[in-house]
């Protein structure tokens, strides 16, 4: 049996193209087996009998569903008309009944995503103390095996089981239709997070493959190509020295790292979206964006809804909402209005789901004190953007700064951009201690000797290295700049002259060909996400 | 109708990128095979300099073998001509892009594989990528795009530099080795060789009978490298195969390794002084061979004679 | 259309013209905290429970939409 670890390897594409091959070939009723048997086929080849998770989740997903559907039936059935209040009293004892459904039912997926993710983590933290308050007992470190892609595929769980229970959508009878929206290969691994409503109905449908998807399908995995091999993996060159070792480096190289590593998962998690989003294009297929040119934001909060996008709509529907619209947030934004204002009055209410939210965030990237750190950060960040706003609307209407004017917004721009690399130099760093110790060492130990001299070319990048960079950079800035305005750059493409589309594609490729970093002298960068 | 302009205009894109790909690897071909010209492994490539039909011993393998074979002792002692092809790593697969090239020009009488490369895993993806960038090579030489002159792109290639060791790579660091007790302890056990490694083997083999070539195995002497469960393994293959095998780490009469002395990384390679050992049992069983001629005195091979001269004043400098 | 509506929106953001604008969450004039405050404002206003499911972007796009939402949900009660 072949092995994958990442998309972007020889085996990964060969599974694609050979399922893509059947999928064309065979008739509706076969091409969703297809699909499924490669979904559990790629699971199977980088967890092995771990697989038994990923049903194991599916089959309790199907049953639970079930059974919120059963109750709300029965309720229906129940009220059927009944007075208004005695509809009323018995509304609620069917909706305690399901409350009761799916507490046991976030038990089981949560607790076992938590189960296997955080225990060690846990009971390490929980060992500090116990040594700290002078105990000699200690509790066992477990270590577990986890499953590929179950940050991902619990959460997809979860918003399946709470869209039923919120009668956003009907609980699903069909097994294969749930087992196919669980596993769908392309997003198995990193996402995006479907909802339920955005693909099963889809996958299941498996629509026939159409000749312009493939077309513009195979165009975005070229692009994702292109971010991967020639951006993401040249980066690493630089990276995994300058994080191994920070002490060996002054400011300038740390600062330069730091913006480095941003652009680098930037480049690595949004090309790796590219060839999921483009691999499920070839099947008709549309999945959720994850990246709208998040680099462009004026705000932290504007960035959030641009990066990873699936992600934050997610802690926004399911953990953001739902606390702050409890009864009791809802009386405190009432009152705290009257008192407060229109602006600071719910931002109580917000401000402790936000809290929520980057919790839930910072630990769902991997448990360790950095992440945590790194949602606090964000948390920080957009509580205090919030807090503000009032007095820089004040004071920049009393200096007549347009605050819609583009210099404005590109200062804007700019300082989320540093903060956002700051925020990530924190989340790559080896430890929260060795975090903060190189953000200390930007501003201590911050000198251009290391340019002048040159030995900034022998920290792993040379300089045509640098210039690789730069060059793709811009590529991606003008098309992210045309995508801004709205143009659809892969349809008008695929609308020129076939001359001109082939000289396209035979240019991305060329480029890939020359300036990817791969072969001898270089590592390929493991998926980063993928470990989340 | 549609189908029938769509596999066509498919078809019209690969042909059209493999001309690309062809274009390409014609420019970023190295044009000679120097290290400035971006060779890669050019010290086993210098073989593609020697003069055709010249070398009559082919040693190929990793890091052991080039640190423990010494062509110019074995001219200096019994007149034979040989090139070390060993490389960093080795895996199979590039053995044998190795044995096809070196064999374009040369007619090796005899082909010593070094066996520890038989250990080197590699997988399905690598022989992939080798035999693309054997037909491509943009695929290998892609990093070039950072030292290349506009100048050299069209220039046809010619391959003349030798290196001036023959592919032995000198050295005379000492770090003893801190197992040499141990080593080579028997053992019924024998290491598997992996499946893909096995059907490399077999087919550098039956390459090498259709060359005419005699194909035998060695195991250089290594604390770190070799044990008795390899040897086992490589001994049952070498029989399969129906070659010889030669396990230089059981030798310790024939050849007296002194860890202390004779290893530069604590018995991973040997250096120099080990090497001289190994070279010298060397001559002596290719010489039992009877395969092998003489070329000492021949004026074709004067070069030869000068590499030794050369290969003499630098021990002499090392004051070696 | 309801007055207390549009009162309302505007005493939670002054700057938007309420009575045209489709857009209101897609072009972010309503961001989640003015939502926090519009849903506990509009519960209170027209005694009745907004339910964590209604909270999309469909529904608060424009005055329009929120009437529509509010009228159905108190009939529903």
């Amino acid at each position: 049996m072949f092995s994958i670890v990442t998309y972007f390897s020889v085996e990964a594409l060969l599974l694609l193209l050979v399922t893509a091959l059947l999928y064309a070939c065979l008739p509706q009723k076969l091409r969703r087996w297809v699909l499924l048997l490669a979904s559990y086929i790629f699971f199977y080849s980088i967890s092995g009998k771990l697989l038994a998770y990923l049903l194991f989740s599916t089959l309790s997903v199907h049953h639970i569903g079930l059974w919120l559907a059963d109750v709300q039936n029965e309720c229906a059935a129940q009220t059927k008309g009944l007075a208004r209040d005695e509809r009323k009293a018995l509304n609620a004892v069917y909706q305690k009944k399901q409350r009761k459904i799916m507490g046991f039912a976030c038990f089981i997926h949560i607790g076992l995503l938590v189960l296997l993710k955080y225990t060690p983590f846990f009971s390490e933290n929980i060992n500090t103390l116990l040594k700290l308050a002078g105990s000699s007992f200690k509790l066992q470190i477990p270590k577990y095996l986890i499953p590929i892609g179950i940050s991902f595929y619990t959460l997809q769980a979860v918003a399946y089981l709470f869209d039923v229970y919120r009668k956003k959508i009907p609980a699903d009878r069909n097994l294969m239709r749930l087992a196919l929206f669980m596993s769908f290969f392309p997003q198995l691994m990193e996402g995006p997070i479907c909802r339920y409503s955005d693909t099963a109905v889809a996958l299941y449908d498996a629509p026939k493959m159409r000749y312009d998807n493939f077309v513009l399908g195979s165009q975005r995995i070229l692009f994702g190509l292109m971010k991967k091999l020639v951006i993401a993996d040249r980066l690493n060159l630089l990276i995994q020295n300058v994080y191994a070792e920070p002490n060996k480096y002054d400011g300038f190289i740390i600062a330069l790292s730091a913006v480095g590593y941003t652009f680098q998962l930037y480049a690595d998690f949004s090309g790796t979206m590219d060839l999921v989003i483009g691999a499920a294009q070839m099947f008709g297929i549309t999945l959720p964006e994850n990246f709208k040119r998040p680099f462009f934001s004026a705000t932290i909060s504007e960035f959030w809804k641009r990066w990873h996008i699936t992600l934050g709509t997610w802690f926004k529907d399911y953990i953001f909402f739902p606390v702050s619209m409890s009864k009791p947030m809802k009386k405190l934004t009432t009152q705290a209005r009257k008192k407060l204002g229109n602006h600071y009055g719910p931002l109580i209410a917000g401000a402790v789901s936000l809290f929520c939210v980057w919790i839930c965030n910072g630990l769902w990237h991997g448990a360790g004190w950095n992440y945590i750190f790194f949602g606090m950060y964000h948390f920080a960040l957009i509580l205090g953007g919030n807090i503000a706003e009032p007095v820089v609307i004040k004071i920049t209407q009393k200096l007549h700064i347009n605050r819609a004017s583009f210099p404005y917004r590109c200062i804007q721009i700019a300082r989320t951009f540093i903060l956002v690399c700051f925020g990530e130099l924190f989340f790559r760093a080896e430890g929260l201690k060795s975090g903060i110790k190189m953000f200390c060492k930007i501003f201590t130990d911050f000198t251009f000797a290391s340019l002048k001299s040159g030995s900034l070319f022998k920290c792993g990048m040379d300089r045509q290295d640098y210039i690789i960079i730069i060059v793709s950079a811009i590529l991606l800035f003008v098309i992210g700049i045309l995508q801004e305005k709205g143009i659809q750059i892969r349809n008008s493409i695929a609308k020129k002259n076939i001359a001109v589309q082939f000289a396209v594609y035979y240019a991305l490729i060329l480029f890939i060909i020359i300036f990817g970093a791969y072969g001898a002298g270089y590592v390929p960068l493991d998926p980063i996400y993928a470990g989340f | 109708m549609i189908y029938v302009k769509r596999i066509f205009t498919f078809i019209m894109f690969v042909l059209g990128l493999v001309g690309l790909l062809i274009g390409s690897s014609y420019i970023f071909l190295p044009k000679s095979n120097e290290k400035n010209s971006g060779m890669e492994e050019f010290k086993a490539n210098g073989i593609l300099g020697e003069k055709a039909n010249s070398i009559d011993i082919l040693f190929i393998g990793d890091s052991e073998l080039y640190s423990s074979v010494i062509p110019l002792q074995l001219w200096d002692e019994k007149g034979y001509t040989s090139y070390n092809c060993g490389t960093s790593g080795q895996t199979l697969d590039y053995t044998a892009v190795m044995l096809n090239r070196t064999f374009e020009k040369q007619s090796p009488k005899i082909v010593v594989l070094e066996a520890h490369a038989i250990y080197r895993k590699f997988t399905v993806k690598n022989v992939l990528f080798t035999k693309t960038a054997d037909y491509f090579s943009v695929f290998r030489y892609h990093n070039r795009w950072k030292t290349m002159k506009i100048q050299e792109m069209n220039k046809p290639a010619e391959y003349t530099f030798t290196d001036e060791c023959k592919g032995y790579r000198f050295s005379t660091k000492v770090k003893a080795s801190e197992n040499a007790k141990t080593h080579m302890k028997p053992s019924d056990k024998s290491a598997p060789i992996e499946k893909l490694n096995r059907q490399s083997v077999l087919k550098i083999k039956k390459f090498c009978d259709e060359k005419g070539a005699k194909l035998i195995l060695v195991s250089t002497p290594s604390t770190k490298c070799w044990n008795y469960m390899r040897h086992n393994g490589i001994e049952a293959f070498a029989k399969e195969l129906q070659c010889e095998y030669i396990d230089m780490n059981l030798m310790k009469k024939e050849i007296p390794i002194d860890w202390d002395k004779d290893t530069r990384d604590k018995g991973d390679h040997l250096n120099y002084f080990g090497a001289k050992k190994v070279t010298s049992y060397l001559s002596e069983y290719l010489e039992s061979t009877a395969l092998l001629t003489d070329k000492r005195g021949n004026p074709d091979y004067e070069k030869w004679d000068l590499a030794l001269n050369e290969f003499n004043k630098m021990l002499k400098e090392q004051h070696v | 259309m309801d007055e207390r509506l549009l009162e309302i929106l505007e005493d939670i953001q002054p700057e938007v013209d309420f009575e045209t604008c489709t857009t209101l969450i897609d072009d972010h004039y309503l961001d989640s905290l003015s939502i926090i405050s519009l849903v506990a404002e509009l519960e209170e206003e027209f005694d009745i429970t907004i339910p964590t499911v209604e909270i999309i972007p469909d529904n608060f796009n424009s005055a329009e939409k929120m009437w529509e939402m509010i009228t159905r949900l108190s009939e529903e009660d």
